[in-house]
């Protein structure tokens, strides 16, 4: 699975690549107005109707940009031709989530999700199964009391994990850590919040792996008196890891049933699109 | 069918004052309206009785929403402005929720709080909420 990761505050370079048409690099943020009026035409009518929406210029770009890298990203990974960004279709599927519409295939050969952060907007595709991404800055703060917060949404083992931490700047990266993964399984479920409350799923780390996680659901079995179960099966991977330095990203798959258990390679690259694009890392998740 | 239709009536005019009325004349979108006949005392008017929250209520969400996302003081919100139009993420919007649960002493349902996109959903539910609590 690819991540293509687009960040607002980049010091850019150039990189000759052939593909790419050399452009005038923004120097500080993608600022470059021949560069946005570019991708701006890439997007389609409800696209464009999307960005306006947005309340202020800083908020309308970066919804261009997300726009915009979702189309370059998905249409770079084409294998027989090259594909026109422009001519991707989405649609969404009947709990909402965004998808290709693929128009003449029945089943889905790439998935995508999308998240953004102000300061940078992460995607990520995945070939056959289902994928949900979430980025957050690192230093973001929450409001309200974290354990509060942890009671009042995720499951009780989660907040007995978060009471245990007693610095309050590792409990909040913790707490943040835990939401990005929670929304990464909710995203890649694609059936909306509902379907998953937050308190009905753990995801806990698994011991001995560094950046791997387990999902355990909670549910209620009928008996007198009623118990709770939990259920740690696979079915979904997780993978957590830095982007940046600067943002935690957290990704779950779904497991494809006929490579179940099988580790999972995580390439991720930098991109400005039609600008630059560098690798930054592969890695193998457990 | 017509004493449900008194019943349901009286019901909702006892809470609506005349101004709440022109106000929710302004905002189509946002009601249900039901029109009955013997109210129709000039040809223009239709009684349209609503579910919207009032304008207080509107208020103190909107501020609510301000300092969450960290908007200026000046930023022109209305009841229709959609939380992710203004920049609110997910954990945005949980934010909200539990500061608009501490401020007006409810507690909202998990669906609810992630079904909330604008402000007026916001405050519809919350007037929702309070009517329901058992009277203090």
């Amino acid at each position: 699975m690819r991540i293509s990761v687009m960040s607002q505050m980049q010091r850019s370079f150039s990189i000759d690549l052939p593909s790419l048409i050399p452009l005038q690099l923004p120097s500080h943020e993608v600022k470059s107005t021949s560069l946005l009026k570019r991708y701006s035409q890439l997007l389609s009518p409800i696209e464009k109707d999307g960005v306006d929406q947005m309340r202020g210029d800083e908020l309308k770009k970066n919804a261009l940009l997300a726009r915009t890298l979702v189309r370059t990203t998905i249409s770079r990974y084409q294998t027989n031709k090259e594909v026109d960004p422009r001519s991707l279709m989405f649609k969404k599927n009947v709990y909402g989530k965004p998808e290709v519409d693929w128009q003449n295939c029945n089943n889905q050969p790439l998935h995508f999700n999308i998240s953004h952060t102000d300061s940078l907007i992460a995607c990520g595709v995945t070939v056959h199964v289902p994928v949900g991404i979430d980025v957050e800055d690192k230093e973001r703060k929450i409001k309200h009391d974290v354990l509060a917060f942890a009671k009042r949404f995720y499951s009780a083992d989660e907040v007995n994990v978060l009471a245990t931490i007693l610095d309050p700047e590792v409990q909040r990266k913790e707490f943040i850590k835990l939401w990005t993964l929670k929304e990464a399984y909710v995203k890649a479920l694609g059936k909306g919040f509902s379907a998953a409350p937050f308190n009905t799923f753990t995801i806990q780390s698994m011991p001995g792996t560094e950046g791997a996680y387990n999902l355990c659901k909670t549910s209620e079995v009928t008996a007198d008196p009623p118990e709770e179960t939990k259920k740690c099966n696979g079915g979904w991977k997780f993978a957590l890891f830095d982007l940046a330095d600067s943002h935690y990203a957290a990704v779950c798959t779904e497991d494809d049933q006929a490579n179940e258990g099988a580790p999972t390679k995580i390439i991720v690259r930098k991109t400005i699109p039609f600008v630059e694009d560098q690798l930054i890392s592969e890695r193998i998740f457990l | 069918m017509a004493s449900l239709s008194t019943t349901s009536l009286s019901f909702k005019a006892s809470s609506i004052k005349s101004t709440r009325i022109s106000q929710v004349l302004r905002k189509p979108s946002s009601f249900q309206s039901i029109s009955f006949g013997r109210f129709q005392s000039s040809k223009s008017l239709r009684l349209q009785i609503s579910c919207a929250a009032k304008p207080e209520t509107v208020q103190k969400v909107s501020d609510i929403v301000k300092e969450q996302l960290a908007l200026s003081a000046d930023t022109a919100l209305t009841a229709e402005s959609k939380f992710s139009a203004l920049g609110a993420d997910s954990l945005d919007t949980v934010e909200i929720v539990m500061a608009l649960e501490e401020k007006f002493n409810i507690s909202v349902e998990e669906a609810d709080a992630q079904n909330i996109t604008t402000i007026q959903e916001a405050a519809d539910l919350i007037e929702d909420l309070v009517q329901k609590k058992p009277a203090a």
